[in-house]
């Protein structure tokens, strides 16, 4: 029986240009995956055309490599920023600033969840609404009873208008999402007031009864009907968090969720050395030495050899992991029952819930005042972003090791070629976003001063 | 309950005649949607990101007349064939689907993100469809060619934008400057949603656009909603914060309600309106439902991101030297 290649192109329902190519074969009488390649199609050079920029204008241009997650692109820009000038110090102003930052990243986190279940997911599992561009779709292993189907149909609709009012919500002190621009070095534009605070609060406890009635049941009920996705889509089984959401003002703050990595097979969390970083690219569309990314350079080179994809390959320690909702939540001891499509689900509406809450704490009746720090004579001259997402779907590394998705495919049974819709399934879970994938800032060349801004971003 | 687009439509009729609804429009956009031979519209991504298309999500409008919300929008005002972020296809049955609704020319093509033209164009690819790869500037050659009119959502797609600029590594361009058709341009990073759903609506309803010289409707960057006031679009004449209205300069960050022309501010150089205007219904104040909100209003400076020269090499926190 020869293999047979099924190539998904465009992969829908994500953020950015993906492409995802698998060879199916029938292994022990189960037709099913047997490599795969994951190709991002698209390249812009973020971090070429910021270049002779003034870098305080690196969060407002950094937001816009993604407007599916641009608070979190301008917020890490911003941290690296702070460091850089050393912004520090216990104040109000402080808390203020970093409160207004969590509350509009938060409400992006919340906002980019019930996105992607809803909008980007769940059209896997069910038709949608009866219309373009729902359909027409793929009408292929679908198991809902016709009371399912409508209370998934009925949510779906009700997480259109959520997920609006989640970006109304971080608008309350961001202005405009996406792509805010309140993030600045040194703190926030905005200066809060009650009625600010009583507007957030309002919309916060709609969207957490949201959450907590719709969102994590369904994706709980939808990991109990589709039971055997608890059981693909694994990978390599390593995880890890950059850590995100500062909850006091210490130089090494306290996060909401930690920083940590955690090793397939190994239940205890491991530290994040930035420096054990490399960026492979024998099958990516660049040449150059293959370094950390605080000394190297992005150079692009198509057509290159066997290259197939615009996303480098990160590897940690020469080890690919797998990043986002789960891996935060398995990070922090939050979620434990195991990594799958559908743990990765769960995990996320869990983790919606966890973030929704910390937001509704951090508005005390102290809260957020006026608030600039006197940012120094000296200018950032270097400053770096690492994002995440790259980590997920990157292409097989130099040594021919592939990527987290692309290991995650490997042993998914397909059960009809033309309509592969458990390829599409694994691959969502995985809430591709390409335009943070291609895009890794670098370092100006011959920069004196360097910060690191690292964080966690929804996707 | 399964909702069918008629049962929709049929709520949205009843809440608008509550409203005191313009049923010229209402008729003119239920026949547009009866009408087994109203065009369909194709919404096409290129080097973007996505920002336009989570900003059109974010519609919420009570104006009479017009879609309420992208629900409505998508259930009553338009055919949305394809759009590679929530459609149901992928792959290609998604590509049969553009092409069935293309072959005869009768669609509105909807563009974000501008044209890469190095590497031979596959610093973007759209598609690939019986083994031929398709790039985003091949797409947009071909159906602008074959569209019945062209919009251009977002910066990037109007002007080239954020990927264009500085040393523009994947020779990036705006739609029309790549392929010299005229394109309805509704600028800005991201789009707002109320100017798309306009847009959108005057060509379903065979409303002619007056554009001006950046291609851009003057009744959304040049007057007013009506089409027949004028209106100075500046934002800073008719800004809050504009020191004829009582308010001083300031000096840093952290001041609250001062005007930032020291800070960056591009709002004297810029039209549009946006006052006010955005994740919300324009112009509601908070007390009113769903107030709207903007960057002046939380003293974050105007960065002229609707104007032709975005983002310009200038910074976004010195004075800008092209204020007026």
């Amino acid at each position: 029986m020869p293999v047979i290649t099924a190539a998904i192109d465009p992969i829908t329902r994500i953020e950015g240009h993906l492409k995802v190519e698998v060879k199916i074969d029938t292994v022990n009488g189960v037709q099913q995956v047997v490599d795969a390649f994951s190709q991002g199609t698209l390249f812009r050079g973020f971090e070429k055309l910021l270049e002779g920029r003034d870098p305080r204008d690196a969060s407002l241009i950094t937001s816009r490599i993604c407007g599916v997650c641009p608070t979190s692109h301008s917020l890490a820009s911003v941290l690296a920023q702070d460091a850089a000038f050393g912004v520090g110090g216990d104040t109000a102003a402080r808390t203020a600033a970093r409160i207004m930052r969590n509350l509009v990243h938060g409400a992006c986190y919340l906002e980019s969840a019930i996105l992607h279940f809803y909008l980007l997911s769940l059209p896997d599992y069910i038709a949608g609404l009866p219309m373009a561009p729902w359909l027409p779709g793929w009408d292929v292993g679908r198991r809902f009873d016709p009371a399912t189907l409508s209370r998934f149909t009925g949510n779906f609709v009700a997480a259109i208008t959520a997920r609006r009012n989640a970006h109304e919500l971080g608008a309350i002190y961001g202005g405009k999402l996406p792509h805010t621009p309140g993030n600045i070095a040194g703190g926030f534009t905005a200066v809060s007031c009650q009625a600010d605070k009583d507007a957030f609060v309002a919309y916060l406890n709609d969207l957490i009864t949201f959450i907590q009635t719709k969102h994590i049941p369904d994706a709980e009920l939808l990991a109990n009907l589709y039971s055997d996705y608890l059981l693909l889509g694994k990978g390599y089984g390593n995880m890890m968090s950059f850590g995100v959401f500062e909850l006091d003002n210490a130089p090494s703050p306290q996060l909401l969720f930690q920083r940590g990595r955690l090793v397939s097979g190994n239940a205890t969390v491991q530290p994040v050395e930035v420096a054990q970083i490399v960026e492979q690219i024998k099958y990516s569309w660049y040449t150059g030495p293959e370094v950390n990314p605080a000394v190297g350079d992005t150079v692009p080179q198509y057509p290159k050899g066997d290259a197939y994809s615009w996303l480098k390959a990160p590897r940690y320690g020469g080890v690919p992991y797998e990043v986002g909702s789960l891996a935060r939540m398995m990070v922090n001891g939050d979620y434990s029952n195991g990594i799958s499509v559908m743990d990765r689900h769960v995990a996320r509406a869990r983790e919606n819930l966890k973030v929704a809450l910390a937001m509704r704490d951090m508005l005390t009746p102290r809260g957020a005042l006026g608030h600039w720090l006197e940012v120094g004579a000296s200018k950032i001259t270097k400053y770096q972003v690492i994002t995440p997402t790259c980590w997920n779907l990157s292409p097989k590394d130099s040594s021919g090791v592939r990527g987290p998705m692309e290991q995650a495919l490997v042993g998914t049974p397909v059960a009809n070629v033309d309509k592969p819709i458990e390829v599409l399934r694994v691959v969502h879970s995985f809430d591709p976003c390409l335009d943070c994938a291609t895009h890794v800032t670098r370092a100006e060349p011959g920069a004196k001063v360097y910060a690191l801004g690292a964080i966690s971003k929804p996707a | 309950m399964p909702i069918t687009r008629r049962s929709f439509f049929r709520y949205c009729t009843l809440s608008a005649a509550a409203l005191g609804l313009d049923r010229m429009k209402l008729r003119l956009l239920s026949e547009a949607l009866a009408n087994p031979a109203a065009p369909s519209v194709i919404w096409l991504i290129g080097s973007s990101c996505t920002g336009c298309s989570v900003s059109f999500l974010n519609r919420i409008s009570d104006v009479p007349g017009q879609p309420a919300d992208v629900a409505d929008v998508l259930l009553n005002a338009i055919n949305l064939v394809f759009h590679p972020t929530i459609m149901g296809a992928a792959g290609e049955t998604s590509v049969a689907a553009l092409k069935r609704a293309t072959a005869k020319g009768n669609f509105v093509l909807v563009l974000e993100g501008a044209v890469p033209t190095k590497f031979g164009g596959h610093a973007c690819v759209v598609w690939n469809y019986a083994g031929q790869e398709v790039t985003f500037q091949q797409a947009v050659q071909e159906l602008t060619a074959k569209a019945i009119a062209t919009v251009c959502v977002g910066t990037c797609a109007s002007f080239g934008g954020i990927p264009a600029s500085g040393s523009n590594p994947s020779g990036c361009m705006g739609v029309k400057q790549f392929t010299g058709r005229t394109t309805i341009n509704i600028s800005g990073c991201p789009a707002n949603p109320d100017w798309v759903v306009w847009a959108v609506v005057q060509l379903l309803t065979g409303t002619p656009v007056t554009l001006d010289e950046d291609g851009r409707p003057s009744a959304l960057y040049g007057y007013g909603f009506d089409g027949t006031t004028p209106e100075d679009p500046v934002i800073h004449t008719k800004c809050p914060l504009n020191p004829d209205n009582g308010t001083i300069l300031a000096q840093s960050f952290g001041e609250n309600g001062h005007c930032l022309s020291n800070l960056g501010c591009r709002g004297p150089a810029t039209k549009a309106r946006c006052n006010k205007q955005w994740n919300g219904i324009g112009g509601h104040t908070q007390g009113q439902p769903h107030p709207g909100h903007w960057c002046i209003g939380i003293n974050a400076p105007c960065n002229g991101c609707v104007e032709k020269s975005f983002p310009g090499p200038e910074s976004f926190y010195e004075p800008y030297p092209f204020n007026p």
